[in-house]
């Protein structure tokens, strides 16, 4: 009944009527619990729509195979080819794909249990991608729409963040986020947002008149009318969370193998029981799918593709340091709010290392991994600029695109697949995944173990240490503590990148860490150099030195990210061969 | 407790600037130390191979290495202190101590203190009565000029691929797109090809070069490298290291041209889109900075509007020649030791009067002359457009009533570009006592008729 | 017959443009007349040497053995005809610089037989001992 309404109103949307079933080749029918769409679109952004529409007719998921013209289908591939197969053959209880936040939060989760598991990483390194292209924000879980899974995560999320920074040792602040009423009519919107927040479940909101946001935020433009204060929302680093997550798991036993992409999962009686990649094929009892905005591709590997992903840009601005003192708490606007119902709008998020970054935009376009930034996203995130008065463009260092994985549902996917006994989802983590990692996490281990169960008693790890042990940041330390630091290490004393004040010995540490870095890119995360207003004009030779030195490989051989991202491509005065190749 | 070093004079960087800073203080009586960042001495006339250095100083065409180590020598000779890869965590102003401050004359501005992070000493204390502030410039990147596209490996600054190419001796790729033409990207276009490495062209967002005449001679055309003016590079393309780049026709406001879009095979993308004083200490110290230098306002000497704090080189303004450097040097050492041998006593600095750069100029340093030092006064222009037909350079003296009191200097130039410097002298004694400004103007020749 | 050829003197920063009236010496080379535009006697100089055999002064590195860094800055004491610019830069990529070296140090004399040395821009000193601290535990 519903799939010929569904039907119908495709057909609407294609330029036919319910008879004669769209001008355009659009096919719908029901497999599994799902809606499949197949056919051809003129454009992307049809396709999204009708996705969407599709995904009001209460199925499991939108399975949406519409091709369009000119835009190819990407395939889940490696990286960059690996040398040497160390998985082959060996057998794990559980195997992560996907390294993260969700699956790094899996992982050191996991490892508070005795079993042998393994996470999977086609990068170089942890929080590559999504997990290190998002603005931070631990959301207080006002935005979410009511009833949704992203709404309960996020708020259990907001609540698990704070002590779980506190075991990984890494910065959480809690400035709260300021809606800020442009308007009157914004203003007496205020009942409407409480009503929603209350519904949430969110920890605390408050009315702010225009004197008291003034007195607590006296760079904000004139003509505001008041705030929405939600003081639960907090900031952490989202890469350095993803790293310590990591870090910390891989302490505590579990198993981290990067540049490793699942290829395929062999099943043997509706069960998965080898997982091929390009490092080599081995058993698992259990496979939680982590695998950010490929995890529907890997879905479709063990048979059980009944959601699809597309993919929702966000690109942040990154403002000087300096820009840090003019604004004191998270801020967004609040007619962006509800304009779009898909996302939160954007605003000004001041980071743990006291930037200020500026958005995200939310917009539909096709590219899974397809991080280049345009002048036109620019443009649109100064409007935020505006929202204060001491921001201006200038103060931009640099700028960044990340890809949100989102279904058609719009909504996480968390739960034990209900045709594949031993896999688990945690798929479809959009915003606000960051907040929600630690929440998801805990379900996600649940189930996992539960699955586990059929085959395995599983008891609980003594020796788990919740407390990560954290190199030292040597800028925050008192000078005393420093100079101890030093006269026993004299790396700590070396300053080798002077706009974020890191020393060789942090450097070296990061490259030691218990997911040690082996890239410019991953030292970045771990240490910060390069980070700062000259982005690694002055230290990129001398960390490259370090790198080579840690890893006992020639200069030319450091990586930006991984094989195949060079720095240099060879020595000079190589002779007739003309350098290395 | 931090352990304290005192000197009348400590000077930040040791490269060109504050090479003869240091030199100039010490000739002049002064205990100085140098505090350097890096390894070694020289500043980024390390990696510059190139020569033409010092033809102005003396007379010869040096190369960078070379004309550092001069100073050098002459600097160890004199057995300057310095202090080696060390960090300037901060700066502080401080009263005179208690105990000495039943010495200390009225109006004392006390010391400067100096937080320093270094291997062999941890965490220490410098403390001087003159601070020398010669931490030279940065280049601005990528983002800074709003490149878009990927982020692969192989986009870098012209500086850092400089320092990889004649420092580590890496050879940064094999085809080269270079943006922007500053000097340091027609160093490197030359540079590059004589390692081997093709380069494609030099692409340049105005419709005019940013470097030296001479270098656009010996860099490109003797290699038959191409210059496209008005042309920019629009997006970088490849996920792990460049495998392209898009360049475009831009229009006289810099915006792109739809449609002359190309595209351009190469793994290395090299930017030489300008350089920016470092100020970050100048800033913390509240010193304001003139928005057409990026650094900070000085008088003659180099003396800032803050007392005992000098600046010099490329740390006040972006200079085309090395030469030009060391004597901004020698005169902010020189003025740096004066002013410390003083000791805290009043300090002799006269009325300062403002220069202004009238219309036709991009800057002029320094911003201020002042009255009390007596001799000559070294002044450096740009102007803000290529003047072909020549112009007419005038420095003069603004009374308190507005109305020129005296003429300082008239100058005839052939022709004028924004990357050439120019320097003039004048003398601070036809200043008069009571003049406003001293106003520079600039004439087209086209306006000189009659 | 004469040629008016018009460059940018290279001789030092100011970059005078200059005018050179050039004219073929019967030998397959040319020879000039005239300079214009200069204002110094090096411009003069320049100009002339321009038409009649024109010449660049190399600079480049080498690659060291032993030494405190991974190369030496030099640069020739005399010009290399452009037309063998490259060729020379080729001919040191087979050279390597042991310390210790003087900035000034002839490295190599007459060039390929070009006439002019290639010397050292720098000091050269040799590799530290083994640099103790350089290699810091994990040490919290």
């Amino acid at each position: 009944m519903s799939l010929s309404k569904l039907r119908a109103g495709i057909a609407k949307r294609t330029g036919g009527d319910a008879g004669n079933f769209g001008a355009l080749d659009v096919e719908v029918r029901e497999e599994f619990s799902s809606v499949v769409l197949e056919g051809r679109v003129p454009d992307w952004r049809l396709k999204v729509e009708l996705g969407w529409f599709a995904a009001g007719f209460g199925y499991k998921g939108v399975v949406n195979d519409l091709e369009v013209e000119g835009i190819e289908e990407e395939r889940l591939a490696p990286s960059f080819p690996a040398g040497d197969r160390p998985l082959e053959g060996r057998s794990f209880d559980v195997a992560i794909i996907g390294g993260g936040v969700v699956g790094c939060a899996i992982a050191r989760e996991l490892a508070k249990w005795k079993v042998s598991a393994v996470l999977l990483e086609k990068e170089e390194d942890v929080a590559a991608h999504t997990s290190s292209r998002n603005d931070g924000m631990i959301h207080d879980g006002f935005a979410a729409r009511p009833g949704t899974r992203k709404a309960a995560y996020n708020v259990r999320g907001n609540r698990l963040w704070e002590p779980l920074a506190g075991e990984l040792r890494i910065d959480f602040s809690r400035p709260g986020s300021l809606v800020v009423f442009g308007s009157s009519a914004a203003k007496a919107a205020y009942p409407i947002m409480a009503a929603r927040a209350k519904e949430n479940g969110v920890d605390g909101w408050e009315f702010w008149s225009r004197k008291r946001l003034l007195a607590e935020e006296p760079n904000v433009t004139d003509g505001q009318h008041g705030a929405f204060f939600l003081p639960s929302a907090g900031i952490v680093s989202p890469y350095r969370a993803t790293v310590a997550l990591a870090e910390s798991a891989a302490a505590n036993g579990v198993e981290f193998s990067l540049g490793t992409c699942a290829l395929g999962l062999e099943k043997e009686g509706g069960r998965i029981t080898r997982v091929l990649t390009n490092r080599g094929d081995f058993r698992a009892a259990v496979v939680v799918n982590a695998a950010g905005n490929w995890s529907d591709a890997v879905a479709g590997m063990a048979g059980d593709r009944f959601f699809s992903l597309h993919q929702r840009r966000g690109v942040e601005m990154i403002l000087d340091a300096n820009a840090g003192r003019h604004l004191n708490h998270i801020m967004a606007m609040p007619s962006l709010l509800t304009v779009n119902r898909k996302t939160k709008g954007g605003g000004l998020v001041k980071t743990v290392e006291g930037n200020v970054l500026v958005g995200p935009t939310a917009a539909e376009a096709p590219g899974r991994e397809n991080y280049a930034t345009t002048a036109a996203e620019l443009r649109e995130l100064e409007k935020h600029l505006r929202l204060n008065k001491k921001l201006s463009p200038s103060m931009v260092i640099t700028y960044f695109a990340g890809v949100r994985a989102c279904t058609y549902e719009e909504d996480f996917i968390v739960e034990r697949s209900e045709r594949v006994p031993n896999l688990v989802h945690a798929a479809g983590i959009q915003s606000p995944g960051l907040a929600s990692a630690p929440a998801v996490a805990e379900d996600v281990v649940r189930l996992a173990l539960e699955a586990l169960a059929a085959t395995k008693r599983v008891s609980r790890n003594a020796a788990f240490v919740a407390a990560r042990r954290a190199a030292p940041e040597l800028r925050r330390l008192p000078f005393a503590e420093r100079a101890a630091l030093i006269a026993k290490n004299p790396a700590y004393g070396r300053i080798v990148c002077r706009c974020e004040e890191v020393s060789e010995g942090e450097i070296r540490d990061a490259l030691r860490s218990p997911l040690p870095a082996a890239s410019l890119d991953a030292v970045k995360r771990r240490a910060r150099p390069g980070m700062g207003r000259c982005h690694g004009g002055f230290c990129t030779p001398r960390v490259m030195e370090i790198v080579a030195d840690e890893l006992g490989i020639p200069l030319d051989e450091v990586t930006k990210k991984g094989p195949g991202s060079r720095i240099a491509c060879g020595q000079t005065k190589a002779g007739a061969e003309g350098g290395r190749q | 407790m931090i352990p304290r070093e005192r000197r009348d004079v400590v000077v930040l960087g040791g490269g060109p600037a504050g090479l003869a800073a240091a030199l100039a203080a010490s000739e002049s009586g002064s205990d100085v130390l140098v505090v350097e960042r890096e390894e070694r001495l020289g500043g980024i006339l390390k990696q510059c191979v190139h020569d033409g250095f010092g033809l102005v100083r003396f007379g010869e065409q040096l190369a960078g290495p070379e004309y550092a180590r001069r100073y050098i020598d002459l600097v160890e000779g004199r057995r300057v202190a310095v202090s080696l890869e060390t960090f300037v965590h901060s700066v502080r102003r401080e009263a005179p101590a208690a105990a000495r401050r039943a010495a200390a004359a009225d109006g004392d501005p006390g010391f400067f203190v100096l937080t320093c992070v270094n291997r062999d000493r941890g965490v220490f204390e410098l403390e001087a009565r003159a601070l020398v502030l010669a931490t030279g410039c940065r280049e601005r990147t990528d983002r800074q000029v709003f490149i878009h596209g990927d982020r692969p490996a192989g986009v870098l600054t012209a500086g850092l691929a400089q320092h990889l190419v004649n420092i580590e001796g890496l050879l940064p790729g094999r085809r080269a797109v270079i943006l922007g033409s500053g000097d340091i990207g027609l160093i490197m276009a030359r540079r590059l090809t004589l390692e081997g490495m093709e380069v494609e062209g030099v692409y340049e967002l105005k419709s005019e070069p940013s470097g030296l005449s001479r270098n656009l001679r010996q860099c490109l055309e003797d290699f038959g490298i191409p210059l496209h003016l008005s042309t920019t590079v629009v997006e970088v393309h490849g996920k792990r290291r460049v495998e392209a780049v898009t360049v475009a026709a831009v229009d006289q406001r810099g915006q792109v041209l739809p449609g002359t879009e190309r595209r351009v095979a190469c793994d290395t993308l090299v930017l030489s889109v300008g350089l920016i004083p470092e100020n970050e200490i100048a800033e913390s110290l509240g010193l304001s900075l003139d928005p057409a230098t990026k650094g900070p306002r000085v008088d003659q000497a180099g003396e800032s509007q803050a007392e005992g704090v000098f600046v010099c080189g490329n740390a006040l303004h972006v200079n085309d020649l090395a030469d030009y450097v060391s004597e901004s040097g020698e005169a902010a050492g020189r003025a740096a030791a004066a002013f410390a041998a003083r000791n805290g006593a009043p300090a002799a600095r006269g009325r300062l009067v403002p220069v202004k750069a009238g219309p036709g100029f991009l800057y002029a340093v320094p911003q201020f002359v002042d009255r009390g030092r007596p001799g000559k006064a070294v002044l450096y222009f740009r102007s803000n457009a290529t003047l072909r037909e020549g112009a007419r350079f005038a420095a003069r003296a603004i009374g308190p009533d507005g109305a020129p009191a005296a003429t300082l200097l008239e100058k005839r130039y052939a022709a004028l570009r924004p990357p050439e410097m120019e320097r003039v002298e004048i003398d601070v004694a036809l200043v008069p006592v009571d003049a406003a400004a001293v106003s520079l103007e600039l004439e087209r020749k086209e306006g000189l008729r009659g | 017959m004469a040629e008016t050829r018009k460059f940018v003197c290279i001789a030092c920063p100011r970059g005078c443009p200059l005018e050179v009236d050039a004219e073929p010496d019967g030998k397959g080379g040319f020879a000039a007349l005239a300079v214009r535009g200069n204002a110094c006697r090096r411009g003069e100089d320049y100009g002339r040497a321009e038409i009649v055999d024109p010449r660049r002064s190399l600079t480049s590195t080498l690659r060291t053995e032993g030494a405190a860094e991974r190369r030496l800055p030099v640069r020739t004491t005399g010009g290399v005809p452009l037309g063998r610019l490259v060729e020379a830069a080729r001919a040191l990529d087979g050279l390597v610089a042991r310390p210790p070296l003087k900035c000034g140090d002839v490295i190599v004399n007459n060039l390929l037989g070009l006439g002019v040395d290639l010397v050292a821009t720098d000091d050269l000193s040799a590799a530290a001992a083994a640099d103790q601290g350089r290699k810091p535990a994990w040490n919290n």
